[in-house]
């Protein structure tokens, strides 16, 4: 492994200092003057036509400066998926029928809360309803009731992945086995809700919106097809953002209505979702029928699987068709899959949207797969470690006509996880441990967005003192982008964080980059982000050579914030004095390094893997059927770590969040209608719950990497689910098809086990 | 009708005048402008709003303002000495015990009263403690190694 | 986020008898203030919206713990679920009263939240209620009409609904002594380490002074609507020489006899409350955690009664 000055080691967050002392300012905590407060008001129905909105009354009340329906949006439909505008599906409010109970059909801006609370009473809406369906599978059929206007069988999108002949293959297989889940859905629960403040000035025609995001890009994007505006007419700024997870990647209603709203009373509006709405109305991870097949010989080589997905779609696309694609993607991952099927369907169906949650299909893909290559494993009398090694991904290896796999440290993920399982050793009954492995991607190659411009770009900007203003439009979201950053410039330019400011996320400001979504950033923000310093640094090279006199063919090195020849270090200069000679010598022009990444050449899904391994020690209590946490430990080949202490958070918060999707946490709902819309009925795992966590270093090197890195974001949410329900397998011998594996569904299966045992 | 209120928060004396209604978070956020301690949650779930009341943690979102009348505030704007953090505000940073933050401040509130109560805690007494207070980003025992650590930095500071 | 949308008057008075007059003068419009920690968030859900506030947080008369001269424990009904958990003279005496204390929510839930205020909400998860119940536990109720003992088994009446009238406020609880050679215990079950449960058994049992034949038992559930004493288990039990068996039996008998947590049964406010509740799990599942948690904790009843 390479030594770095920077790049690698443990280095403080720095936006630490303003989050610990609450100086930290997020979209939640702004006010601008004269502020107005904005509601929406919701549909109370999962499914109907609106017949007429009375909102004389609501106007008329004091402090009540403007409200607005569908009628008052200009821009008609709009949605992520710009690439097919018939997927763009989504209106800002209702105009002729809401789809989902929280489908916003009118939005008002007061003086005040109460007001505006006040206001949404009096708005009369008069409904029609519609007969709805809540399942996806009713929802295909040809009686259900049809959800979007020429949208047959409500079909939103369906994938089909394939390589190889599955068919054949599955023939020949020594073993085969066939399984069906039912996996459901969770929710991001951000501590931070939706928030947007927007403000337009009537004097420029301009509109700024300072929203909790992960990308502002989208964000821009997205409301300048909603308002009908010039993008470059709005600026979107992303403050200190509360967590996102996956939740707040798009254009969203009160981000559009805070903006109408601005525009039409000249006045800044904010509109804040309560924990309620948080829960109910905004996105969800996309619940999954699926039924999968897999053959392997007798040795456990695996020739052939293959799966296919029926998704609960919810009333409108979001990102949801991604969440259908990637599942057929992973669900062959990580492992050599020589014929392979795939095949999706995304149902509409009246309950909220279901879309992108941290994992993005990943979580959803490993449960099916780990849990069934374990079983197979015990029909076929193998080791389930075995059967994953021998089956496991290498490097150069190519997933035929998708992806081509660098960096992989899948194996040697394995052999520390092997290791540390034999070292928990012999187990007490009702324990058990469960073992996974998984691979994820380093940013989607996908372009839903249609963009023309780069993916990430970036800007350095060096000013005579030698001090760096690095612009990035890279969203930190509380996984420490920022940092991870500014040290790679830091490395790049051989200086140390000190020297560098940060500015970022803001569209009137920063480089276009596609934000925070499919563990993206550290590879390709850090490329732009390198490149970018990596121009600087040329420019400082090119001086320092001038000044040294040498050969040509002596290289130059940038270190410790100095400059100088590689082979004798003691001939160069301080940065600092190149930097002063580097903007005399150029006629004062400013020194300016820009940078931008597009992935070429590789594939269509990712330009990089990561990969890991995970096992989790659990005990069931028999009587009740609770499932207790003791150990996990994860070895997670993520490259180049950029930041250790980042990477450790990125791995417990992640397993946090996979255990709740494992154990606890499940939205829901009930005629549409979600019942555990509370931070106290949607049960997030707490300091009490969390056993010892241990991350196991694995390191590769990436060449499509900066400094060979990869992501350490969302992989780590795919695996702990299917191991805690591997782990109750091999505790007491249960096998459970969908999740969470809450206490009341293991002792379901228990009771089954043990009835079909007496039979 | 509005009614006079009376605190001290951070050392400094405030009167405002509220409505009977008026939760004591909101009158920190929006009166005194103290953004530090959020809402997270509308079912006292989440410990993103703690301040210390009387020295006693509390949910500022489940009490009512005119309740603290006369009573003694601490926020986490109130924590460090000027430019001097404090050492639970050091241990987080230096253990990478936040990641979005969005938490933080209530956590660390939490934090200081239960080492100003228990200064030596087990990593179980830590856990028990915090267990009011959700964090979506850390997994939690990063935060538990950083108060771990707090508590033998203020026994340091105290030799 | 959720504000309380009505405005109301508000009230501080500093001696019960300031506070009860307001009670009787605003009778059903009014509601009384202690830790807020159940009554603010119904607030500022719109479920529940007073005209008067009446805060008793200042009444420091309400706020004790002692012992009388029979050696009953009286709890003053501000005393704090904090100041419960910590207090010596509680643990010692009533080690189990402690005990529940240091597992009911948050720190910071314990530190606002009072006894008084947790048992009038009536809630049918109950703590400390079911455990109250067995400890033969009674509830002194104070208006200007004059004071009433009642015991905190015939108190909840259903969920969210405890007898209480408008003009009353619950003013004391007092807990017996226990007798020699009893033993009481206190099983919840959350999915999550520390929640409010789904459903808790409570059992006290008092041997008889030369043999191990039960003289006395108590068994009391929560969520089965409300906090409810399980008669029938208990008669599986009496008289008997208590083995793995009979728990197991008592457990399937109280499993059966309790009610249905069901939003059909309430009304107003509760009924969303309950439907929430009752949508957790399945009846059946709370049934089959009843059986094992009255098992368990006649076990472990069982054995402090034994070594008592």
């Amino acid at each position: 492994m390479k030594e770095y000055s920077v790049v690698g080691k443990a280095t403080r967050n720095i936006d630490g200092v303003a989050k610990v002392t609450g100086e930290a300012i997020y979209t939640f905590d702004m006010t601008l003057p004269g502020m107005l407060y904005g509601k929406l008001l919701r549909s109370p129905h999962p499914h109907a036509k609106i017949i007429s909105i009375d909102t004389s009354e609501a106007e008329r009340l004091p402090g009540v400066k403007v409200v607005i329906t569908g009628k008052d949006t200009p821009g008609g439909k709009y949605g992520p998926w710009r690439r097919f505008p018939e997927l763009m599906d989504e209106e800002a409010l209702a105009t002729t029928k809401v789809r989902f109970i929280g489908d916003a059909v009118a939005a008002v801006a007061a003086t005040s809360e109460d007001i505006a609370k006040r206001a949404l009473e009096l708005i009369k809406v008069k409904y029609e309803l519609l007969p709805a369906v809540f399942n996806p599978v009713e929802a295909a059929k040809d009686d259900a009731p049809q959800i979007h206007d020429g949208v047959e069988n409500n079909i939103n999108v369906t994938r089909h992945i394939e390589w190889g002949d599955v068919d054949e293959a599955i023939k020949i297989a020594d073993y085969v086995r066939e399984d069906r889940y039912e996996l459901s859905s969770q929710s991001h629960a951000p501590l931070e809700v939706h928030d947007a403040l927007a403000s337009f000035d009537k004097s420029t025609g301009r509109l700024t919106v300072w929203t909790s995001t992960q990308s502002p890009y989208y964000v821009q994007l997205g409301l300048a097809d909603a308002l009908k505006m010039r993008e470059g007419d709005i600026r979107v700024i992303k403050p200190h953002v509360g967590g996102a997870f996956g939740g707040k990647i798009s254009t969203y209603t009160e981000q559009i209505c805070a903006a109408l709203l601005s525009i039409k009373t000249g006045k800044p509006v904010k509109i804040v979702l309560n924990r309620e709405e948080e829960f109910a109305v905004t996105r969800r991870r996309t619940p999954m029928h699926i039924a999968t097949k897999i053959g392997a010989k007798k040795d456990g080589t695996i020739v052939a699987k293959e799966v296919k997905v029926i998704a609960d779609g919810g009333a409108y696309t979001a990102l949801g068709s991604t969440a259908l694609y990637l599942v057929g993607i992973y669900s062959s991952f990580p492992y050599k899959i020589p014929n392979y099927r795939f095949d999706g369907c995304r149902v509409y169906t009246n309950n909220n949207p279901s879309s992108a949650m941290r994992g993005f299909g990943g979580p959803q893909a490993v449960f099916i797969s780990e849990t069934q290559i374990d079983r197979l494993a015990h029909d076929i009398g193998i080791d389930p470690i075995e059967i994953r090694r021998k089956n496991g991904m290498t490097p150069h290896y190519v997933v035929p006509g998708q992806a081509t796999i660098e960096s992989c440290g899948l194996h040697d993920c394995i052999d520390k996880i092997e290791q540390k399982v034999k070292e928990w050793g012999e187990l007490p009954k009702y324990q058990g441990v469960g073992m996974v492995c998984y691979g994820f991607m380093s940013g989607g190659i996908f372009n839903w967005i249609n963009t023309p411009y780069a993916f990430s770009g970036a800007m350095v900007r060096v000013n005579v003192d030698g001090t760096v203003d690095l612009f990035t439009q890279a969203s930190d979201l509380g996984q420490g982008s920022n940092t991870a950053l500014a040290m790679i410039c830091a490395e790049e330019l051989g200086i140390s964080l000190k020297d560098i400011r940060l500015h970022v996320a803001d569209t009137g400001i920063t480089p276009v980059d596609l934000g925070a979504w499919g563990s993206r950033q550290t590879l390709m923000s850090g490329n732009a982000v390198k490149a970018a310093a990596a121009e600087i640094k040329r420019k400082l090279m090119d001086v320092a050579r001038i000044k040294l006199g040498e050969n040509i063919v002596y290289d130059l090195e940038a270190k410790g914030g100095r400059i100088y020849l590689a082979l004798r270090p003691e001939r160069g200069y301080s940065y600092y004095d190149i930097v002063k000679d580097a903007i005399k010598y150029n006629d004062g022009e400013p020194l300016i390094g820009t940078g931008h990444y597009t992935p070429h050449g590789k594939g269509m899904v990712s330009p990089a893997f990561t990969f890991g391994a995970q096992a989790v020690k659990v005990e069931v209590d028999i009587e009740t059927g609770r499932v207790k946490l003791l150990d996990i430990v994860t070895a997670h080949d993520c490259g180049q770590v950029i930041n250790p202490p980042a990477v450790r958070g990125q791995v417990e918060g992640a397993t946090a969040m996979a255990a709740g999707c494992g154990l606890t946490e499940e939205l829901r709902s009930e005629d549409g209608l979600v019942l555990n819309a509370s931070l106290a009925y949607y049960k997030v795992l707490r300091y009490r719950d969390m056993p010892h966590i241990e991350t196991l270093e694995v390191h590769t090197y990436e060449p499509e990497g900066p400094f060979g890195a990869k992501e350490a974001g969302e992989g780590l949410t795919t695996p702990t689910a299917g191991a805690i329900a591997n782990a109750v397998y091999h505790a007491v011998g249960v096998e459970i098809n969908s999740n969470p594996l809450t206490a009341e569904r293991v002792l379901k299966a228990l009771k089954a086990l043990k009835k079909n045992k007496a039979t | 009708m509005k009614k006079l209120l009376e605190l001290t928060v951070n050392g400094e004396h405030y009167e405002v005048l509220v409505e009977p209604k008026t939760l004591l978070v909101d009158v920190l956020r929006d009166q005194l402008g103290l953004k530090g301690a959020k809402r997270g949650c509308d079912s006292g779930s989440c410990g993103a709003c703690t301040v210390l009341l009387n020295g006693k943690t509390v949910h500022s979102c489940s009490i009512l303002a005119l309740q603290a009348n006369g009573g003694e505030i601490l926020t986490i704007e109130g924590l460090a000495d000027g430019p001097n953090l404090h050492p639970i505000q050091e241990a987080f940073l230096d253990h990478w015990a936040l990641q979005c933050g969005f938490c933080t401040p209530g956590q660390i509130i939490a934090a200081k009263a239960l080492l100003d109560e228990n200064p030596n805690p087990t990593e179980e007494e830590v856990k028990t403690a915090m267990n009011g207070h959700i964090c979506r980003c850390t997994g939690y025992n990063m935060i538990t190694e950083a108060i771990l650590d707090a508590a033998k930095r203020l026994q340091e500071a105290r030799r | 986020m959720k504000n309380i949308t009505q405005n109301f008057e508000y009230f501080a008075p500093k001696t019960v008898e300031d506070a009860l007059s307001l009670l009787s003068r605003y009778g059903d419009k009014c509601r009384i203030l202690a830790g807020g920690q159940d009554l603010l968030l119904l607030m500022r859900q719109d479920l529940i919206a007073p005209e008067y506030v009446i805060d008793i947080k200042g009444i420091s008369d309400l706020d004790y713990i002692n012992f009388d001269d029979k050696e009953d424990l009286r709890i003053g009904a501000l005393t704090t679920h904090r100041t419960l958990e910590k207090s010596t003279l509680v643990k010692n005496r009533f080690s189990i009263l402690s005990e529940i204390e240091q597992n009911l929510g948050s720190v910071e839930l314990r530190n606002c939240g009072t006894i008084g205020g947790s048992l009038c909400i009536g809630r049918p998860c109950g703590d400390p209620a079911p455990l109250l119940i067995v400890l033969n536990g009674r509830i002194k109720i104070a208006s200007l009409r004059g004071e009433r003992i009642v015991s905190v088994e015939s108190f909840n009446l259903a969920p969210f609904e405890v007898d209480l009238r408008p003009d009353e406020l619950l003013v004391e609880i007092q807990v017996p002594n226990s007798p020699p050679r009893n033993g009481v215990s206190y099983k919840k079950f959350s999915q999550l380490e520390e929640d409010c449960a789904l459903t808790a058994a409570a059992v006290s049992i008092t041997l008889n002074h030369e043999k191990n034949i039960c003289d006395d038992i108590k068994i009391a559930l929560s969520m089965a609507p409300t906090a409810m004493r399980a008669k029938k288990s208990e008669e599986v039990l009496k008289g008997k020489e208590i083995n793995a068996n009979l728990l197991a039996e008592a457990g399937q008998v109280a499993s059966e006899e309790a009610g249905t947590l069901t939003e059909q049964a309430s009304k107003g406010y509760r009924k969303k409350l309950v439907r929430i509740l009752s949508k957790e799990v399945s009846d059946q599942y709370r049934r089959e955690l009843m059986k094992v948690l009255v098992k368990r904790a006649g076990e472990e009843a069982l054995e402090r009664a034994k070594r008592a």
